[in-house]
C-alpha cells in the first residue's frame, strides 16, 4: 500500500463522517431549498421561488429585523463589558479567582435553566419589576416578557449576562499574552493608562477581538433557545432560527421553505462575519 | 472442529426458539409522563398483555407536548412510526390528510355509540382515531370572593355575558390586589382556546357551514357576532383582567387573587391535591346571543397505516378505551372527561361537583374545524386576538385580516 493510500485509509473514518453527516445534509438541504418539499409529500423543483417568497414574507422579515436588533444590541454591549471585566480581573487581588469563576458560571449553566429563572425575574411583580418601581421607573404592566416594547430587550439583557463571562475569559487569555515589557517601557516614558490601553492593549488584542466578534456574531444570529423557552416568539421576539423551527417542525412541516430561510441566514452570517476580518485587514494595511 | 459445529448448531437452535413462539411487540407512543400516572399506564398495559396470554407485548415510549408532534411526524415520514400513537386532536387532520393513519370507520363499526368525541377523529367522512381522553373548559370561581361581592343581594345570572361581566366587575372592586377575571397573555396554542368559547357563545363561527347554495366553506371569523365577542373578551381583559400565562393565572387564582378563571380538568386535580384556603365552585361558560358553548379537545388513539400489526393495535386501542380501563386511568390521572359513556357513570365522576360540571359542559361543546390547515388558521385567529388585546386594538380590522388569511388558506386547498 502506498503512502498515499495508507493516509487515505487512516483518514477514511473522518472522511466518511464528514461526507455522511456534513456534506450530504448540506447538499440535500440546498436541494430542498429549491423545492416545495413538505414532510409526507414528494418534492417538486421550484427554483428560487422559496427565496423570493421569503423576501415578501412579513413573518420572515419581522424575524430578520428582530435578529438584527438582537445581534446589534448584544454584541457591542457583551464585548465592551467582557473587555472591561477582563481588564479589571487581569491584575492580582484578593478574591480574583472567585470573581473570575463567578462571572464564568452563567456560561456553564444550562440555557434552559437560566431562561426559566429569568422568566420569573422578568414576570409581573417579579424581582426586576419591583426593582424598577423602587428606582422610580414604571415597569410593563404585565411583566417585561409580555410587552412588545421590552420583551426582546429583556431577552437580550439575559443573553449579555450569560455570555459576558465566556468572552471575558478569552480576553483575559489575550491580555496575558501581551508582553509586560511593552507596558513597562510605556510607563517609563510617562504614558497614561488610557494611552497604554489605546496604543498597546487594543492593537495587540485585535486578533482576540476579531475572534470574539466573529463567534459572537455567529452565535447571536442563531439565537433560539431563549426565545423558545421565554416567549415562543410572541411579543415581537421571533428570530430567524425560531422562524425556521416553526416552518419546519410545527406549522406544516415545510422543509423546503425552512431550508431556504436557513440558507439566507447562512448567507447573512457569512457576510456579516466577514466584516471584522475586512475591518482589521484594512487597519493592518494602514499600519504597514 | 466437531465441537465448533455443535456450538454453531446450538446457537442456531437457540436463536430460532423465540421466532417459533414469536410474540407481537406493539410500539405505543404517549404523553402521560407524570410520575403518578405513568405507573398506572404501565400496570394497565401489563393487564392487557396478560389478557392476550403474553402474545402481545406493548413497548411504551414517552413524548412531551413541547416536541411530540414533530417527533411523531418525523417517525411517520421515516416509515418507522409507532403502531399506536396518542395524538392531540388538533394534529389528526394533518396526519390523516397525508395518509399516515389507518382509517378505522369499518373496523370500529357499531362501537361508536358507546363513546363520545368522534367528531374530533373524523376527517373527510372517515374516522382515523378513537377518542380516548377528552377535555373541555369550565369557569372556576372563588366562592368566598363571590360571597364577599354579593353579601346580601343575589348575584346576577352568570350564564349570560352581561351577568358574567357584572360578577367579575363586582369581584374586581373588592380590593387593589383582587382581580375579577384571569386573562391570558399571548401564549401560543392557549389564547385562542380562551377566546373561542366567547365566539361560539355569541353565535359566531370560524368557518361557514356548507349549504346547497354555498357548498364551499369560507371564513366568517369577522362576522358581527365575532366582533361583538372579541369586544366583550377585550372588555374583560382591560377592565377586570389579571393578565398572565395560564400557569400564572391559575397560581393567582389559587392564591385567592383572581375571582374567576377559565380552565380545564388539570385544575380540578390541582384543587383536590392542594386545596386552597377558600371554597372553589365551577360553572358553565357564559353565552351572549346563544347559551354558552365551551371548547372541546382531547387525545385520540390512532393506528399507523404502515403498522404490521393493525389487528393487535386495534385490540390495544379497544382495551384502553374499555370503560373499566378508562375509569382506572382517569382516577389515577384525575381526568374528568373519559370518552366512554359507560365510564362516565362511575361514582368517581358523579360524586364530585367539579367533575359533574365538566361533564355537564360536555353537553354544550364544540371544537375547531378538523382540517390540515388548522395550525395556520389557529395562528391567524391568535394573531387577531393578540393584536386586539395587546397591539393595534382594532378589533374589526384584525378579525377581517384573520378572515382574509383563512380564506386564502382554504382557497389553496
Amino acid at each position: 500500500m502506498t503512502q498515499r493510500w495508507r493516509s487515505l485509509a487512516l483518514l477514511s473514518p473522518w472522511l466518511l463522517t464528514l461526507a455522511l453527516f456534513w456534506l450530504f445534509p448540506i447538499g440535500w438541504s440546498i436541494y430542498l431549498s429549491l423545492t416545495d418539499y413538505q414532510l409526507f409529500r414528494d418534492p417538486s423543483f421550484i427554483g428560487i421561488a422559496n427565496y423570493l417568497a421569503l423576501l415578501r414574507d412579513s413573518d420572515f422579515l419581522g424575524a430578520l429585523e428582530n435578529t438584527f436588533v438582537f445581534v446589534l444590541g448584544t454584541i457591542p454591549v457583551t464585548t465592551v463589558i467582557a473587555l472591561a471585566l477582563a481588564l479589571l480581573l487581569q491584575h492580582p487581588f484578593r478574591g480574583r479567582t472567585l470573581f473570575r469563576a463567578g462571572f464564568f458560571l452563567p456560561w456553564l449553566t444550562s440555557i434552559v435553566v437560566v431562561a426559566l429563572i429569568f422568566t420569573n425575574l422578568f414576570a409581573r411583580g417579579g424581582y426586576l419589576a419591583t426593582l424598577a418601581s423602587l428606582l422610580g421607573f414604571t415597569p410593563p404592566e404585565y411583566g417585561f416578557l409580555f410587552d412588545d416594547r421590552t420583551a426582546l430587550f429583556a431577552i437580550m439583557g439575559m443573553d449579555v449576562w450569560m455570555s459576558v463571562g465566556y468572552y471575558m475569559l478569552i480576553f483575559l487569555a489575550g491580555l496575558e499574552a501581551i508582553p509586560r515589557e511593552l507596558y513597562d517601557a510605556a510607563t517609563v516614558q510617562g504614558a497614561s493608562w488610557w494611552r497604554r490601553f489605546r496604543s498597546i492593549t487594543l492593537p495587540l488584542l485585535r486578533p482576540v477581538l476579531g475572534y470574539i466578534l466573529v463567534i459572537n456574531t455567529i452565535k447571536s444570529f442563531q439565537v433560539f433557545t431563549e426565545i423558545f423557552v421565554m416567549t415562543k416568539g410572541k411579543f415581537d421576539t421571533a428570530t430567524i432560527v425560531f422562524f425556521i423551527y416553526e416552518q419546519a417542525l410545527t406549522t406544516d412541516f415545510s422543509f423546503g421553505y425552512a431550508s431556504a430561510a436557513a440558507y439566507l441566514l447562512f448567507l447573512i452570517i457569512g457576510l456579516v462575519s466577514l466584516l471584522p476580518f475586512l475591518a482589521f485587514a484594512r487597519q493592518r494595511r494602514s499600519l504597514w | 472442529m466437531k465441537s465448533m459445529l455443535v456450538s454453531i448448531a446450538l446457537f442456531i437452535a437457540v436463536g430460532t426458539v423465540p421466532s417459533l413462539s414469536a410474540k407481537t411487540t406493539l410500539e405505543f407512543w404517549q404523553f402521560w409522563t407524570d410520575s403518578d400516572i405513568r405507573p398506572v399506564l404501565d400496570s394497565l398495559v401489563t393487564v392487557f398483555e396478560a389478557e392476550q396470554n403474553g402474545e402481545i407485548e406493548v413497548n411504551i415510549t414517552d413524548l412531551t407536548w413541547a416536541d411530540g408532534q414533530s417527533k411523531i411526524a418525523i417517525a411517520f415520514a421515516s416509515g418507522r412510526g409507532p403502531d399506536v400513537v396518542e395524538l392531540g386532536s388538533d394534529w389528526l387532520a394533518q396526519f390523516a390528510d397525508t395518509d399516515q393513519l389507518l382509517p378505522i370507520s369499518e373496523l370500529v363499526g357499531a362501537d361508536t355509540s358507546g363513546w363520545r368525541g368522534w367528531s374530533l377523529a373524523r376527517y373527510q367522512d372517515e374516522l382515523y382515531a378513537w377518542p380516548w381522553i377528552l377535555g373541555s373548559r369550565v369557569m372556576f370561581v372563588n366562592v368566598n370572593l363571590l360571597q364577599q361581592a354579593y353579601p346580601d343581594a343575589e348575584a346576577p345570572n352568570p350564564a349570560t355575558f352581561a351577568g358574567f361581566q357584572e360578577i367579575t366587575r363586582k369581584i374586581h372592586t373588592l380590593g387593589d390586589e383582587i382581580y375579577g377575571w384571569g386573562s391570558n397573555t399571548a401564549e401560543k396554542h392557549r389564547l385562542y382556546k380562551k377566546f373561542l368559547p366567547f365566539l361560539w357563545g355569541n353565535a359566531g363561527r370560524i368557518l361557514s357551514e356548507p349549504s346547497p347554495y354555498a357548498p364551499r366553506r369560507y371564513s366568517v371569523v369577522s362576522s358581527e357576532m365575532a366582533i361583538e365577542a372579541l369586544d366583550f373578551y377585550r372588555q374583560l381583559h382591560d377592565s377586570v383582567g389579571y393578565v398572565d400565562t395560564q400557569r400564572g393565572i391559575e397560581d393567582a387564582f389559587m392564591a385567592g387573587q383572581v375571582g374567576i378563571v377559565l380552565s380545564g380538568d388539570w385544575m380540578i386535580k390541582r384543587i383536590n391535591l392542594n386545596p386552597p384556603p377558600f371554597l372553589v365552585g365551577t360553572m358553565f361558560v357564559p353565552g351572549g346571543r346563544v347559551p354558552g358553548i365551551s371548547f372541546l379537545g382531547g387525545e385520540l388513539l390512532a393506528i399507523n397505516r404502515k403498522s404490521r400489526y393493525t389487528d393487535e393495535a386495534l385490540e390495544f386501542v379497544r382495551f384502553l378505551n374499555r370503560p373499566d380501563v378508562q375509569v382506572a386511568f382517569c382516577k389515577a390521572a384525575f381526568i374528568s372527561v373519559p370518552s366512554s359513556l359507560a365510564a362516565v357513570t362511575d361514582s368517581f365522576f358523579v360524586s364530585q361537583p367539579m367533575m359533574r360540571t365538566m361533564n355537564g359542559q360536555m353537553q354544550r361543546v364544540t371544537h375547531p374545524p378538523v382540517t390540515p390547515d388548522w395550525p395556520k388558521i389557529e395562528a391567524a385567529i391568535e394573531r387577531a386576538v393578540e393584536e386586539a388585546l395587546f397591539g393595534s386594538r382594532f378589533i374589526a380590522g384584525e378579525l377581517r385580516q384573520a378572515q382574509r388569511t383563512i380564506d386564502s388558506l382554504i382557497a389553496d386547498d
